[in-house]
């Protein structure tokens, strides 16, 4: 990985430094044509300032920045076991010092992506989409991938790529709309104007020609930087899952999602682990991402291991050449990396009624939504500005208690394990969560059958089942 | 989701799959685009196509409560028409607490009729 | 002359600095290194440790539906307790062997008990072993991967030098007995 780590550095930084002189070099010319002849340096100066500005932003806030943009919402253990322990899974198999944070975004269509400044300070988002799409090895698959973007430090590459790109942007768009009401005109800003000379109209061309065309270059570096990690992403999560195929399928199954991700741009696109904003199977300079299809192609084409040089091998196999996407020195580090078989058994083919609810019901959890199954088999879900404190069934005239809010942790945690279908008799609900208040005795109604229960001050169980109807009820 | 009319927290009921929003205070009821999805399945679209504009209404036109932009009128269920609300982007349907009556006490509602059946199913107690 | 000299002497203590320096970041990606290794053995014994305390809520839990399989419970528990006394590496992965194998006859019998494997607590159990299960073979897994850039580290030029010279030592793979086991156990349920 150390390695790895290294090379990506030395070759993104050629990178990073060409985009460097396209931000340099418009700031020069803008310099030029507006302030003088004189003055390209000072130009420099500022278009050097205005990026060390954002760049600073953007270290220090820009995870938060891009989380609360894309409305992504933190979960715990409890609200996720199985999100969290997947992520645990992939930290302890990169070695990263610490936990990223985990968020949730509410949106149906699959796509996840990682922020943050260094591996001690980051996050892993999914959208909702995601998780009720994909089994187990296939999230795992995503999150390894978004894990190695972390470990190949290349979020803080993109981050900073990024912001060089929108400082350019800026600064060309603030010099085109300036220069909109002809050259020469904004020399009234200059001291002592002497009318419109030849050197400088020629001048104020080649800085429009450049205002115009460096976005448009930077872009293409962006843009290529974000693709080759795309590829050392796919290669690294192979190596950490030992088995290509769980990504692969995720790959698939959110290739084939025709479902547009509803807050994205161009500079936050290649943040997430397919581009939200690009058309099926396009791909040239201006694209982000490398082609699903091939991606898909070089992983199920890994067959004799999870190793970088088994990565290298498919990719030539499917792109041609000599691979040479992985960097060189990476590759002697494989000793052989034996493919593990898949972890999950065939699942139970599950109605798309019940995953679409069971996502919902989550991010009802992370809103703080109080769940109540009322005897008739409504089910009723409260919002935390819900205002009254009991509530009529429409169903059945039952009067409810409006559940109070330290039931809803746990009632999300029931939510957010796959309700299997409960033997027939029972109701299909989520188990009914009783708070102890440690009085004495304590007695509360099944929320099953509606008959009275009694629990003893000895009771020291942490479930138990209701007398009438059978009905699990889980104690706290 | 907050009440188009009341502004305030709608309580979500769950039957049989499908959830609609409830207003408690107005007894109105929100039917989201997802949920008629999962209710009509491939009817959807048609079925919503087939409602037909109620034209100039007096009454006052209410905002979708996801995009908070203003609801068409529109006329739905036949041989009895009901005048409903219906989001422009397509985000949902609203039912005003009489409208939500109408509807259930119609029987056999041709082409909403499985919206009529779960609402009747869900408001079994509390028609007045 | 005396300038001549000065210059040779500054030349001297520049090279020396040079010197000392990088065997001083040597020294420190070294130890660096050697810490990751030791983290990385540290943590297969958080989730070995996890595990046996998962096992005792599971038994718990599924008592009451598996009244049949008094003996697959009886040999998690008895496993268990010889993972949990068992002392010398050897020995330990032995144990830790048999406790995984006890365990997957176990979450093949639960196949039979659709009432146990509706209950939400053992669901949420089931998530739980599973993905410490997972856990201990990727925290072996980044062991080796740990160990495996340590030695690199050890063998290349030139910090082979300076690891000789500070008593830096090759550290050992991790070996699973039986090849079944390379794998995390293989749980069905």
């Amino acid at each position: 990985m150390w390695e790895l780590i290294a090379a990506n550095k030395r070759k993104s930084l050629i990178i990073f430094i060409a985009m460097g002189i396209c931000l340099l070099t418009l700031g020069y010319c803008v310099g030029m044509a507006w302030l003088g002849p004189d003055a390209g340096f000072f130009g420099v100066l500022i278009a050097f300032g205005v990026w060390v500005v954002l760049s600073l932003i953007s270290y220090f806030a820009g995870d938060s920045i891009l989380l609360y943009t894309s409305n992504a919402q933190a979960v715990t253990h409890d609200i996720h076991p199985q999100l969290f322990n997947i992520v645990e899974e992939m930290k302890i198999a990169a070695s990263l010092p610490v936990m990223p944070r985990i968020y949730i975004i509410d949106d149906p269509s699959p796509n996840a992506f990682a922020t943050g400044r260094d591996p001690q300070h980051s996050s892993i988002a999914v959208t909702s989409g995601l998780l009720s799409g994909l089994n187990r090895d296939e999230l795992q698959g995503v999150v390894a991938h978004e894990m190695s973007h972390i470990l190949n430090r290349d979020i803080s590459y993109l981050t900073f790529a990024g912001v060089m790109l929108g400082s350019i942007a800026m600064i060309s768009q603030i010099f085109l709309r300036g220069s909109r009401f002809g050259g020469c005109s904004s020399r009234r800003y200059r001291s002592g104007g002497s009318g419109c000379g030849q050197a400088q109209l020629i001048i104020f061309i080649i800085a429009i020609v450049f205002a115009i065309l460096a976005p448009i270059l930077a872009r293409i570096f962006y843009f290529a930087l974000s693709r080759k990690r795309e590829y050392l992403a796919d290669a690294s999560g192979a190596r950490l899952t030992r088995y290509p195929s769980g990504l692969a399928s995720a790959l698939e199954k959110i290739g084939f999602s025709n479902i547009k991700l509803s807050s994205t741009n161009n500079i936050t696109a290649p943040m997430y682990i397919v581009n939200p904003l690009q058309a099926d199977g396009y791909s040239g300079i201006f694209s982000t991402h490398p082609p699903i299809q091939d991606r898909i192609k070089i992983l199920r084409g890994m067959a004799g291991g999870a190793s970088y040089l088994d990565y290298s091998k498919a990719f030539s196999a499917v792109k041609g050449g000599s691979g040479g996407i992985i960097p060189s020195a990476a590759l002697s580090d494989s000793a052989s990396v034996p493919i593990r078989d898949a972890g999950v058994e065939k699942e139970a083919p599950k109605d798309p009624k019940d995953k679409t609810r069971e996502t919902i019901d989550l991010l009802r959890a992370v809103n703080n939504y109080a769940f109540l199954t009322c005897a008739c088999g409504l089910k009723i879900k409260f919002p935390k500005n819900f205002a009254q404190n009991e509530f009529i069934c429409p169903r059945c005239g039952r009067k409810h208690e409006v559940p109070s809010s330290n039931n809803v942790l746990a009632a999300a945690v029931a939510s957010a394990i796959p309700a299997k279908p409960v033997t027939a008799t029972a109701y299909g609900v989520s188990p009914q969560v009783y708070a102890r208040k440690n009085v004495g005795w304590e007695s509360f109604n099944c929320s099953g059958c509606g008959a009275l229960l009694q629990l003893s001050p000895a009771f020291i169980g942490t479930s138990l089942a209701c007398h009438s109807c059978g009905k699990e009820i889980k104690i706290r | 989701m907050d009440c188009p009319v009341c502004k305030k927290g709608m309580v979500v009921l769950e039957l049989n799959k499908v959830e609609i929003d409830h207003c408690v205070h107005c007894r109105g009821i929100w039917l989201d685009s997802g949920e008629l999805q999962l209710l009509l399945g491939h009817k959807k679209d048609e079925t919503i196509e087939a409602f037909a504009s109620a034209g100039r209404v007096k009454e006052k036109p209410r905002k979708c409560p996801m995009c908070l932009k203003k609801m068409d009128k529109v006329l739905c269920g036949h041989p009895v028409a009901v005048m409903i609300d219906k989001c422009r982007k397509n985000h949902g349907l609203w039912f005003d607490k009489d409208e939500l009556g109408k509807i259930i006490e119609e029987e056999g509602a041709g082409k909403s009729g499985e919206i009529s059946v779960l609402l009747k199913d869900i408001f079994r107690e509390s028609r007045e | 002359m005396m300038t001549m000299m000065g210059l040779i002497l500054l030349v001297l203590v520049v090279f020396l600095l040079f010197v000392l320096s990088s065997v001083a970041s040597i020294y420190n990606i070294l130890v660096g290194l050697r810490n990751q290794v030791k983290n990385a053995w540290a943590q297969i014994d958080v989730q070995l440790k996890r595990r046996h305390d998962l096992i005792p809520n599971l038994v718990e839990t599924a008592k009451g539906y598996v009244k049949h399989e008094r003996e697959t419970l009886e040999n998690i528990t008895k496993a268990r307790s010889a993972a949990m006394g068992a002392q010398g590496v050897a020995d330990r992965s032995k144990a830790e062997g048999s406790l995984s194998d006890a365990m997957s006859k176990f979450f093949v019998v639960v196949e039979n008990y659709p009432d146990l494997k509706a209950n939400q607590n053992f669901l949420a159990l089931q998530e739980e072993l599973t993905s410490t299960e997972n856990k201990i073979s990727f925290a072996r897994q980044a062991y080796n991967d740990q160990v495996l850039g340590y030695n690199n580290k050890i063998q290349m030029f030139p910090s082979n030098i300076f690891a000789g010279m500070f008593n830096f030592r090759q550290e050992q793979f991790f070996q699973v007995e039986n090849a079944d086991e390379r794998q995390a156990p293989k749980v069905s349920f």
